[in-house]
């Protein structure tokens, strides 16, 4: 099946700001998408939460727009918009009818130059508070809604940068003043760490002079401060358990694993092993879990990258009432025992690669994920191209790396299991939370 | 800092000319209609069959009858147990998906163009042959149970619960779980989804709609041979009309006890409006500067001003029938009181108060410029077109929109408004700590106080 080839140019300005230009003339809308090479394992001890705070700022004004203008702007230019916090990133992207492309453009030089003129207690206090609401609405009242950052905790030490939640704890972000913000900004928000895609309906001349003009004339930072070493050993060193009592109906048991950092090869090999163990009904933990044996009201298992050290593989069961999760969690690791051991079927891996191939081409179809694939293959691996050769890697994986990889990885010393089980009725009063760990919008 | 170079405003250049994209209408020998819409560079191919009947006509009884019926289709067929189904269908890189909702029950797949026609092989085989395998049916019926056991923990699931059973009256579908509850889905057996699967076996309620990149593709060609055998039985009976009266006829507030929750979890409405209104335009206007917007009324007060949510909307959910009118925001517990007045007053506002020029403007342009972005690919071309089909709307429904919307004027948003807000009448549902909420609410005065602390999980 051939899959569209993404052409695009991949230049850099003298303030080293690099971007990406790959015209598309399909549909009359634009994508503009921006990349700061700063995450959640950029933040400082007693910081936490900061990296994402910081971006709900960033829709606040700046030297020439006010307060909620931002997206005033582009919702009345017909655009959508958006920013995600991340471990390894921060994004803001948007997507508009391409004849104003400009505004998009001029919005993010903006934001990038000129931030701290608007910044003031006020924004900082009243971002603050919705933050502060996205985390109970998101995690803290919601079933089972802590298990990812659980599960970081976990695997990572606590020194580690990946140790922390994206959203923060309330008391640091409570603690976070306007000098905070203001220094995050001077050392992060740069165009030498930024990379800044534009894909759709445009004429590539056109988008470099805009380009030029509004970003080329803005400060580059110092360098950027290097993060400690990330490295962590692919092993635990022993398995870690914990049970959480919680106000949920059905007892679920989550697991997770260190696995290789986003960019190694094996990571790909793990993710088709993902995909032959939980993808959909035809994978095995359903077919054995859900449908034949009839213990689990569902199952998943995936992959989280991450590019510093080692990224997360993780998992869950949904026990169903009346049985016993200790079954559950018996049989969940015989199937990933099964994956260290035998090789998967050429069927298994020939529907694995089909999938992938359909999910690439739908990944592909829209000017906004395109334009978010691009930077995201700049901005950790200066490589941009590899959106047209990943698929390739995916087709590639054999049998014998997702055994090899599974082998390494799904073994006891590198597993912490988190059981969440019911509180009794009478302790209806417990704090209780979404199924995936994701990244932060703030919009 | 440097910064001087942005003081001028970037000026728009020329819009490019945008059209829906049309689409061909043809009928099979035994009536089902095929709308195709070719998408020139589109290669992964969407295809859809809706069959006009929802859930509204459910026997209460019943009530989740279609949902299960939907869900089970992929458990197998005459010619593949539900293994095979799921292989055959993964390995042309596909994926099966069948759902029922009120208006309508529908099939659909995503494949890369050059696979069409096997995908809609397995797509006919699915919708038209299901095995109803009484042990998957059993599985995937005590699998619902527990779904309304999780949904009854979720808060915002519980709350959108509550919320319905309290605008529609107890006859009404609309006040009920689509999905079924406790006391229904128990009893949904094979011959009762037979049945379901029975009455979508009506070539006058189907309508196949393919998009995508179709050069060199016979889409006739192929779904001729599978649909068309589908025999007519003789003109589709009219669908009994829906009880959709409004059940709160003043001013309420019923507070659902979550004993230690963080956030209250805030539903304020009242039974709304169907899709084919003559109004719709201005309605989506409206609607977009109360709570449709992320400059909207609602979130620039309870988000940008106060800092009480993550985010405060409101909107018209819009089906055959009057569906709800609802405005939403997850608030912290200690302002629930205040959060509630402060939307409460921003609803009354569009009633007494014109929009201003700016804010008609906002709303017009964004629903305007944002219609082709959300056309881009396949996918929500050929959900449109199918929602045209099983909405009932005229051919041309989808190329009139941006004209009509620029038509709207601030006189036709407050008409609207005064029309179809109904504060005298508006429920307000909250599912929070009573125990620190109910106080505040009461002196707020808002409307007559229940408290409902004994809420059966799944009821």
């Amino acid at each position: 099946m051939p899959t569209p080839r993404v052409e695009f140019t991949y230049e850099r300005l003298p303030n080293g700001l690099r971007y990406i230009l790959a015209p598309d003339p399909l549909a009359p809308v634009v994508a503009v998408n921006v990349w700061y090479g700063v995450g959640s394992k950029n933040e400082a001890p007693g910081r936490t939460g900061f990296a994402h705070l910081f971006e709900h700022v960033m829709f606040q004004g700046s030297g020439h727009v006010s307060k909620a203008e931002h997206i005033a702007l582009l919702q009345a230019a017909g655009g959508t918009m958006n920013g995600t916090t991340w471990l390894d990133r921060t994004n803001y992207f948007e997507t508009l009818p391409s004849h104003r492309l400009d505004l998009a453009l001029w919005l993010e030089a903006d934001r990038m130059a000129t931030l701290l003129v608007a910044l003031n207690q006020d924004n900082l206090d009243n971002q603050r508070e919705v933050v502060k609401n996205e985390k109970r609405w998101s995690y803290d009242n919601q079933p089972y809604g802590l298990w990812s950052h659980k599960l970081q905790a976990h695997l990572f030490p606590p020194e580690h940068p990946y140790h922390h939640p994206t959203i923060g704890s309330m008391e640091d972000l409570d603690a976070a003043s306007v000098e905070d913000v203001a220094t995050f900004f001077r050392t992060y928000y740069a165009p030498n760490n930024a990379v800044v895609s534009i894909v759709g309906d445009f004429e590539p001349a056109d988008a470099r002079a805009s380009v030029e003009r509004y970003f080329g004339p803005i400060d580059p930072a110092p360098p950027i401060p290097a993060l400690p070493d990330m490295s962590v050993p692919l092993s635990l060193g022993g398995e870690v358990r914990e049970v959480v009592t919680d106000r949920v109906p059905l007892t679920r048991i989550y697991l997770g694993f260190r696995a290789p950092a986003f960019g190694d090869p094996r990571l790909r090999a793990l993710e088709i092993g993902a995909q032959i163990l939980a993808g959909g009904k035809g994978s095995r933990l359903h077919r054995r879990l859900v449908r034949q044996e009839r213990i689990a009201q569902d199952v998943a298992f995936f992959v989280m990258g991450f590019v510093g050290g080692a990224s997360i593989a993780a998992g869950w069961a949904t026990v169903r009432p009346e049985v016993d999760p200790a079954q559950v969690e018996a049989a969940y690791f015989e199937e990933l025992d099964r994956l260290t051991r035998e090789p998967v079927t050429a069927d298994e891996l020939g529907r694995a690669h089909a999938l992938v191939e359909t999910e690439s081409l739908g990944a592909l179809q829209r000017v906004e994920d395109r334009a978010d694939q691009l930077s995201m293959y700049a901005t950790l691996f200066d490589d941009p191209d590899r959106i047209n050769t990943e698929l390739q890697g995916y087709l590639s994986v054999t049998a014998d790396d997702v055994r090899s990889v599974s082998a390494e990885i799904f073994h006891a010393d590198n597993r912490v299991v988190i059981t969440y089980v019911p509180a009794p009725p009478d302790a209806q009063g417990a704090p209780a939370a979404p199924d995936a760990a994701d990244e932060e919008p703030s919009a | 800092m440097s910064g001087e170079h942005l003081a001028t405003r970037p000026v728009a250049g020329t819009p490019r000319a945008y059209d829906f994209p049309p689409f061909t209408k043809s009928y099979l020998h035994n009536g089902v209609e095929v709308r195709t819409v070719d998408l020139p560079g589109r290669p992964l191919v969407s295809a859809l069959v809706a069959i006009r009947r929802g859930a509204t006509d459910e026997e209460p009884s019943r009530a989740g009858v279609s949902a299960l019926a939907a869900r089970a289709i992929s458990e197998g067929t005459e010619r593949y147990d539900a293994i095979a189904l799921v292989e055959a269908s993964e390995r042309l890189g596909a994926e099966l998906h069948a759902a029922a909702g009120w208006d309508a029950a529908s099939t659909s797949v995503e494949v890369p163009a050059p696979r069409l026609g096997p995908a809609m092989e397995l797509l006919a085989e699915m919708t038209l042959r299901p095995a109803f395998p009484a042990n998957e049916v059993e599985r995937l019926r005590d699998q619902r149970v527990n779904e309304i056991l999780q949904a009854f923990a979720d808060p915002r699931s519980r709350v959108e619960i509550a919320f319905s059973s309290t605008i529609y009256t107890p006859d009404s579908p609309y006040g009920r779980l689509l999905g079924g509850d406790r006391e229904t889905v128990p009893g949904l057996d094979v011959p009762a989804l037979r049945a379901r699967h029975g009455a979508w076996l009506d070539p006058e309620r189907m309508t196949i709609v393919v998009g995508g990149d179709l050069s060199g593709i016979d889409v006739l060609g192929i779904v001729e041979p599978l649909f068309a055998g589908i025999p007519r039985v003789g003109g589709a009976d009219p669908m009994p009309a829906v009880v959709a009266a409004p059940a709160v006829d003043r001013p309420i507030v019923r507070i659902h006890h979550r004993p230690g929750a963080v956030q209250t979890e805030v539903r304020v409405g009242h039974v709304g409006l169907a899709r084919r209104i003559p109004d719709f335009h201005a309605v989506s206007v409206m609607s977009a500067i109360l709570g449709g917007l992320f400059g909207s009324r609602l979130n620039m007060k309870l988000r940008e001003e106060k800092g009480y949510t993550y985010g405060a909307h409101a909107g018209f959910d819009l089906r055959l029938h009057p569906g709800p009118f609802g405005a939403r925001a997850a608030v912290e517990t200690d302002v629930t009181a205040p959060a509630v007045v402060d939307l409460l007053a921003e609803i009354r506002r569009m009633r007494e108060t014109d929009v201003t020029d700016d804010e008609l403007r906002a709303a017009k342009d964004y629903l305007i410029g944002v219609f082709p972005l959300r056309f881009e690919t396949p996918g929500p071309v050929v959900s449109a077109l199918a929602g045209l089909a099983t909405g009932e709307l005229p051919d041309d429904e989808l190329a009139r929109y941006r004209p009509e919307i620029s038509a709207v004027t601030v006189e036709d948003v407050r008409q609207a408004a005064v029309e179809h807000l109904h504060v005298d009448r508006t429920a307000v549902v909250l599912l929070g700590d009573a125990d620190r909420i109910a106080a505040d609410v009461e002196a707020a005065d808002i409307g007559d106080l229940e408290i409902v602390t004994d809420d059966p999980a799944g009821a």
